[in-house]
């Protein structure tokens, strides 16, 4: 967006000659000026136009610019216009307070100083043109995030299917050929024997290690028979490795889901379990998997440990201390249109992720 | 009679090896090889073999379900799932399409010992046969 991208201004009077005087008043600051010369023709503009300043009269005919300002702030979509009352009447505290309340930002007094105008008006179109390019700026990191962590998904299923297709094969030739070796061990005489022994064992831990890595990097069961099966063989080398004990309760009737979900589901799940081992000291976790009534399906992780630092309760903030982990899951939900919510506290952390699902596009396995 | 193996694996390493360690036993032979699930399914209609050694992550379709359409042809013909990806739900899932046995690629030990077991006391006389074969190995 350009810096100086015009803002529309809606200046709302019954009576024509004090448009035409705003009109003149505001001409310099090179906005676009509507008028409206009723609260209904303005609601009309509102509802067409994205508005960034609402100048108008307190005292009109029909609706009043006290009844327009509650009218425009009870759509969402309004909550941030700058609204900027004139009156030449209603002038008390009480008045002026009233006109606050329903979220004016500024309350004038006629004569109107036309400089003070000019200069309030700009004030608050230009926060306008900012906040608009914040948000188109967070859209954009949005999106960038969101194909960040599908590029992430997609590199770290090339990898592991490198580490399959290339390391697999030459540790499973290697264990056969010592498995062929190791019956003539009566030949070979105890040294041979021995060493033979010992490079068996060197095969099966680079295998283990090899195989951590890669299930790691993309669970080979996803994508071949579905996400239980995937989650459950995680939670089993996940307590095998941290030696903290996972229960695992995952509804069967799941089936199978669209893939960008399973991977999503997975990495959440794992982020979790990461945390646990590495922040909340438990030496348990619960994953429990199912739908909820309302077409959800509900993944939740548990642990018993000591909560999060800086948590208290409901809400915890994406982007706070706890690195990227958090603001990853809140990203990957909101590309599902689903929710994240954390409870913690000093018996433990429950992460709840809810995803809608549209049951036509699952199949079952 | 000689016991026929059919092997499916997409590393070729792989099925050299099998075909060495399987070879050592004068009484077995491997009738065919397969890169690919489609591919084995053809050759198990062609070949009739008296056990099928298969991997489980290969291109196209994957070992269960190449177990699975091979089970709806000839389901006594044992088949022994041999991969990285060995666990107990993936076995669960084998046992499902008929899969007899899941061995780990990275301890290949005791697959020649497990064979032997699947197809009974003597291994000259295969226990277990395609009904549907009448080809002679």
């Amino acid at each position: 967006m350009r810096e100086q991208e015009k803002v529309n201004i809606l200046m709302v009077d019954d009576q024509p000659g004090k448009l035409v005087t705003y009109e003149a008043i505001l001409g310099e600051l090179n906005e676009n000026l509507i008028k409206a010369r009723s609260g209904k023709e303005a609601l009309d503009h509102l509802l067409r136009t994205d508005i960034a300043v609402v100048l108008m009269d307190v005292s009109m005919p029909e609706l009043d610019g006290f009844q327009l300002a509650d009218m425009i702030r009870q759509h969402p979509r309004f909550q941030k216009i700058a609204i900027i009352f004139i009156s030449a009447v209603h002038l008390t505290d009480v008045d002026r307070l009233n006109a606050y309340q329903r979220g004016a930002v500024e309350y004038i007094a006629v004569p109107i100083v036309p400089e003070l105008l000019r200069a309030k008006v700009r004030v608050f179109a230009d926060l306008h043109r900012k906040t608009r390019q914040l948000e188109m700026l967070n859209r954009d990191l949005r999106s960038l995030s969101a194909r960040l962590l599908a590029m992430q998904d997609e590199e770290r299923r090339r990898i592991a299917r490198d580490l399959h297709d290339g390391i697999g094969p030459l540790i499973a030739a290697l264990s056969m050929n010592n498995g062929m070796l190791a019956q003539q061990t009566k030949t070979l005489g105890p040294e041979v024997a021995e060493v033979l022994h010992q490079s068996n064992q060197l095969v099966e831990q680079l295998s283990k290690e090899t195989r951590t890595i890669s299930h790691l990097l993309h669970p080979p069961l996803l994508d071949e028979i579905g996400l239980l099966p995937a989650i459950k063989m995680f939670a089993e080398g996940f307590a095998e490795r941290s030696s903290v004990k996972v229960a695992v309760e995952l509804s069967p009737d799941i089936g199978r889901l669209p893939p960008n979900v399973e991977i999503s589901i997975f990495r959440i799940v794992q982020e979790c379990l990461t945390n646990v081992y590495r922040h909340s000291g438990s030496k348990t976790a619960q994953i429990k998997i199912s739908h909820t009534p309302d077409k959800l399906l509900s993944v939740q992780v548990c642990d018993e440990g000591k909560g999060m630092a800086g948590s208290n309760g409901a809400s915890t903030a994406a982007g706070s201390s706890h690195g990227v982990g958090l603001s990853g899951m809140r990203e990957r939900l909101r590309e599902l249109g689903g929710t994240l919510e954390i409870q913690s506290g000093e018996k433990g952390t429950t992460v709840i992720a809810a995803v809608p699902v549209n049951k036509t596009t699952m199949k079952s396995v | 009679m000689r016991t026929r193996f059919l092997i499916v694996d997409d590393s070729e390493l792989v099925r050299k090896s099998l075909r060495t360690v399987l070879q050592a036993n004068p009484e077995w032979e491997i009738c065919g090889e397969a890169p690919d699930g489609e591919a084995g399914v053809k050759l198990f209609k062609e070949l009739h073999p008296n056990v099928v050694i298969l991997d489980f992550q290969m291109p196209g379709i994957n070992g269960i379900e190449t177990a699975r359409r091979m089970s709806e042809i000839a389901p006594a013909v044992p088949i022994v799932l041999f991969t990285q990806h060995a666990s107990t739900d993936l076995e669960k899932h084998a046992r499902e399409v008929g899969i007899r046995s899941v061995v780990s690629k990275t301890n290949a030990f005791p697959m020649v010992g497990m064979i032997q077991a699947l197809l009974g006391p003597t291994d000259s006389e295969p226990a277990t046969t395609d009904p549907g074969s009448s080809k002679k190995g």
